[in-house]
């Protein structure tokens, strides 16, 4: 377990900036006991520094796991975000999209959002912008990134797509074997 | 024939015994001295260990083969800085996390402008066309129906004319009595 390079961090930033807007600031956090990332076997923690401190006593190869797994960098040096940075994202997401009862069951297991399932999508949204997508409820289901900007989404036909998922919920029953193995 | 040649003349011979009897002399005092008895010396086979073992060669450093710059492994501008960290830099402080989130959220927010800054100019081309295009098509129309209403206006006025025609001597009749244009057509 290490912290970021420069680099890493860069890249990270990079794409929570797609989902998250400048209230990542408050993930952060300030103070004595503010918030860390730390990266173990390329997963990227969420971590509270004290907590980080402690985990610094157990080995590497036998820490299986600590705080929030934000998600992965690939091979390519690439970052790819796991569902279960989904909370933090929810929280301080930059957009919301919020899809009707009808689309709440082929949404969660891993097709794309149609015209038809949306049931809001806010003004000034623009093409290939990272949303958080919600039940009506303002439940999160996941995120993705939006296919057409908000005044083509009105034009579009029911089938036509609005936002290609990136990550839902049901990843926790499908990736179950990948989702929290590490190495 | 040299062995022959050789035992027959004496070494000492040649020198003549009068030319030094002190040599002579000390050459007997040598005689009485012991010596220890010569060692020998055996000679090594040449497959025992120590004859086995090559003797270390010297090595040469890079600078004493004067072998050229480029065929090093590091290239000649590459250069390693002595003292510096070796390794991965962290960035663990947060006043450096935060000032990488400025500008990586300043680069987004920008790129996110500019994105909806021309869908905004694109969706007000496509506007500007579709209004013409309104126009156009109730022109299209207007004209249509005005070109029709003088179809039906000429047609009215040929059906009418032959009408007219024959009705113009009942008319000039009918101006000529007035009462029986009512008459006529209720």
């Amino acid at each position: 377990m290490r912290p970021l390079t420069e680099e890493e961090t860069q890249t990270l930033f990079r794409k929570l900036a797609e989902y998250v807007g400048s209230s990542l600031k408050l993930l952060l956090g300030d103070g004595a006991d503010r918030y860390v990332f730390r990266l173990s076997h390329n997963r990227v923690y969420y971590v509270r520094l004290s907590l980080a401190n402690f985990a610094t006593s157990i080995p590497r190869d036998q820490l299986l796991s600590l705080g929030i797994c934000m998600g992965k960098f690939t091979k390519t040096g690439k970052f790819r975000l796991h569902i279960t940075a989904l909370p933090i994202l929810a929280e301080h997401a930059r957009v919301k999209i919020w899809i009707r009862p009808n689309g709440v069951m082929p949404f969660l297991y891993g097709s794309n959002i149609s015209n038809a399932h949306v049931a809001r999508l806010p003004e000034n949204v623009a093409e290939y912008q990272g949303v958080v997508v919600c039940t009506q409820d303002d439940v999160p289901l996941g995120f993705g990134i939006t296919a057409r900007s908000t005044a083509e989404a009105r034009r579009l036909d029911p089938t036509g797509i609005v936002c290609f998922r990136q990550s839902d919920c049901g990843e926790y029953l499908r990736d179950e074997d990948t989702l929290f193995a590490s190495g | 024939m040299a062995p022959t040649k050789g035992a027959a003349k004496p070494p000492s011979s040649t020198k003549g015994n009068s030319k030094n009897n002190k040599v002579l002399g000390s050459k007997v005092s040598k005689k009485n001295v012991k010596r220890p008895p010569p060692k020998e010396v055996k000679s090594k086979a040449r497959t025992e260990k120590s004859q086995l073992k090559k003797s270390k060669k010297r090595e040469y450093t890079d600078a004493e083969l004067d072998l050229p710059k480029l065929n090093m492994i590091t290239p000649v501008g590459v250069v390693n800085p002595k003292g510096k960290k070796k390794g991965k830099v962290f960035v663990d402080d947060p006043e450096a996390m935060m000032t990488i989130f400025a500008m990586v959220n300043a680069e987004k927010e920008g790129q996110i402008e500019s994105k909806i800054m021309k869908a905004r100019q694109l969706e007000e081309i496509r506007e500007a066309r579709r209004k013409e295009a309104e126009a156009r098509q109730t022109e299209r129309k207007s004209k249509l129906e005005n070109v029709k209403d003088s179809i039906r206006q000429t047609k009215k006025g040929k059906n009418g004319a032959p009408q007219g025609k024959k009705s113009e001597p009942d008319s000039s009749k009918s101006k000529s009595s007035g009462k029986r244009k009512s008459v006529a057509f209720a």
